[in-house]
């Protein structure tokens, strides 16, 4: 603080340059960081404008961004109100990007819990007609804190039902306290069987009746033992039936000789058979003949009596 | 109660300093004017008058120039660090970005380069004044006078502000730089993102702000400390002396851009 400048004794080498060169680092400076400023304010590219209609502009502030996908692809100019007092929000979109905007995009004003508000825009079909400059949209307004009562409301049923189920005499309540004595009997002497059959006198009824069981088991056993020993040991049925099968088969082939044999006879009687119906077809000529000659010796006697009118017996006596 | 002559005696006394005090502003008002004045017209820039204000620019400035730029980088560092570490922690990183930026750029560079440039140059400018002025160098202002302001007194005060305007845009561009490589690191890919939120923090208003408030508070450093021991005389019943009193004066001004500045951006 104390310390001078040198005074106008001590000379600088080449001041003026020194001095001009300073002031050109100065102005390129100053000037750099204008123009940086002027093109991140978006100063040197085309923009196209675009008109969001909202009920509510709270939170909405000149300056701030529009969104797409995440990208801020718009900047607010300003908010006006219109004469039916909704509020025109007049964005500047770079047209280097409302390739993004279509004719069928949406715009939606947010409003965050925190209260940070956002506007978004949505294009789902993007091969539609892109959006005109000075295009007039209307804004869906989402707001995250009228949630809030709705989710409240929700909340407290919840408790309510909750309280509910917790109270002591809740059908819920009454259902752990039987699970809890189911799982004392479940822990006691009889076990599952104590929580099936409810009393202690059944479920020894139905351990007795296992008891009497596994005896009748051992018994069926020891005849199952036996039965097999008989049918199938050395002297068993099984050996007998098979020894029984071999004579059957023995049986089986004379029974077919002697069928030969009766077939044999058969053919003969055929044979004997055949001569008969040839005898019956003479038989019936011979009994052709027989009624020839009774029809003769009918219309003979027929002219005896009319020759004999004094007969007065006309009965016929067949020979 | 207070017999009538003390009392007409205390409210005289009063009177007198307000006006002494307004009229100390006055002068203060009055040299800014006719440096301004000054330093528009051409004839300033003749050769004779051309050498003293280039070498007082240079003793203000380029001394200073590469060390304060180190010390503002590491300042800048650190606090960038901090902030964008916390920032990170409470899930906020979207902002840090912003949050340097404003609190960096607008408002700690500006007031620590005019502070720096008041303690390094301009009181000792002012003190060197206040030394001429002892040698009786100012005292018939009609025949030397005009001569001294523009030999002595017009050059302290530019290079004043230039080293103020000079080191604050080498700090806040220094500082940009350093901000989007600690937030992004090595990388041209951030540069569209960073572009967006330095674009979206110096709109029109803040931007002009911005402009005025380092104008003004160069102009305060620069100005004060030499006006207040050019025109103020000891008071004989102040017990303060006149270069304390230019520093309060400076730092009152200074609190007052700053407070204008804060309404203008956040109000």
């Amino acid at each position: 603080m104390t310390e001078v400048a040198p005074g106008p004794a001590s000379p600088v080498a080449h001041l003026e340059l020194k001095v001009a060169m300073l002031l050109l680092l100065m102005l390129l400076l100053v000037g750099g960081s204008v123009v940086y400023v002027m093109y991140a304010r978006g100063a040197f590219e085309a923009t196209q404008q675009l008109v969001l209609v909202a009920d509510d502009s709270e939170g909405v502030k000149v300056g701030m961004d529009m969104t797409f996908s995440g990208f801020p692809i718009g900047r607010v100019q300003r908010i006006e109100l219109d004469p039916e007092g909704n509020a025109r929000i007049i964005i500047d979109v770079p047209q280097r990007d409302a390739h993004w905007l279509r004719e069928s995009s949406v715009f939606t004003l947010v409003h965050g819990m925190l209260g940070n508000t956002n506007i978004r825009a949505f294009s789902g079909i993007l091969t539609d007609p892109p959006l005109p400059d000075g295009a007039v949209r209307k804004a869906l307004v989402g707001d995250a804190t009228a949630e809030i009562p709705r989710l409240v409301s929700a909340a407290r049923d919840l408790v309510q039902n909750l309280t509910a189920l917790s109270a002591p005499d809740s059908p819920l309540n009454a259902s752990l306290a039987n699970l809890q004595a189911t799982t004392e009997k479940l822990k006691g002497p009889r076990g599952a069987l104590g929580v099936l059959l409810g009393n202690e006198k059944d479920a020894g009824k139905l351990l007795a009746a296992l008891d009497h069981t596994n005896t009748l088991l051992a018994r069926v056993d020891g005849v199952v033992a036996k039965a097999d020993s008989q049918v199938f040991g050395a002297d068993g049925v099984m050996s007998e039936t098979h020894a029984a099968i071999v004579q059957l088969n023995a049986m089986l082939g004379e029974a077919r000789e002697t069928l030969k044999r009766v077939d044999a006879v058969l053919q003969e009687a055929q044979g004997t058979a055949s001569n008969v119906r040839v005898a019956t077809t003479d038989l019936g000529a011979l009994r052709a003949e027989v009624e020839v000659s009774l029809r003769k010796v009918e219309h003979l006697v027929d002219e005896v009596n009319r020759k004999w009118p004094f007969a007065r017996d006309t009965e016929l006596k067949l020979p | 109660m207070l017999p009538t002559s003390l009392r007409e005696g205390a409210l005289s006394e009063l009177g007198r300093l307000t006006l002494s005090a307004f009229a100390g502003w006055w002068r203060i008002i009055h040299l800014g004017i006719l440096i301004l004045a000054l330093v528009l017209s051409p004839s300033i820039y003749r050769r004779a008058n051309r050498s003293a204000l280039a070498r007082h620019v240079y003793q203000s400035t380029m001394p200073n120039l590469l060390w304060f730029a180190v010390l503002s980088a590491l300042l800048s560092l650190v606090l960038i660090r901090i902030v964008v570490v916390t920032a990170l922690s409470y899930g906020l990183s979207q902002y840090a970005l912003q949050m340097v930026v404003r609190v960096l750029v607008l408002e700690l560079i500006p007031l620590t380069t005019a502070l720096f440039v008041a303690l390094r140059c301009t009181i000792p400018d002012g003190a060197e004044i206040a030394a001429m002025r002892s040698r009786g160098q100012f005292e018939s202002p009609k025949i030397q006078g005009v001569d001294a302001l523009r030999h002595e007194v017009l050059p302290r005060v530019v290079a004043g502000v230039f080293a103020v305007l000079t080191l604050a845009a080498v700090s806040c561009v220094l500082t940009l730089v350093l901000a989007y490589l600690s937030v992004y690191g090595f990388t041209r890919w951030g540069f569209a993102g960073y572009t967006h939120t330095v674009g979206q923090i110096f709109d029109a208003a803040t931007t002009t702000i911005f402009a005025l408030k380092i104008f003004f508070l160069s102009l305060a450093v620069s100005l004060i400390p030499v006006a207040s021991v050019l025109y103020d005389s000891a008071l004989a019943r102040s017990r303060t002396s006149v270069e304390l009193r230019g520093l309060v004066r400076m730092f009152l001004v200074i609190l007052v851009v700053e407070a204008a500045s804060l309404v203008g951006n956040y109000y």
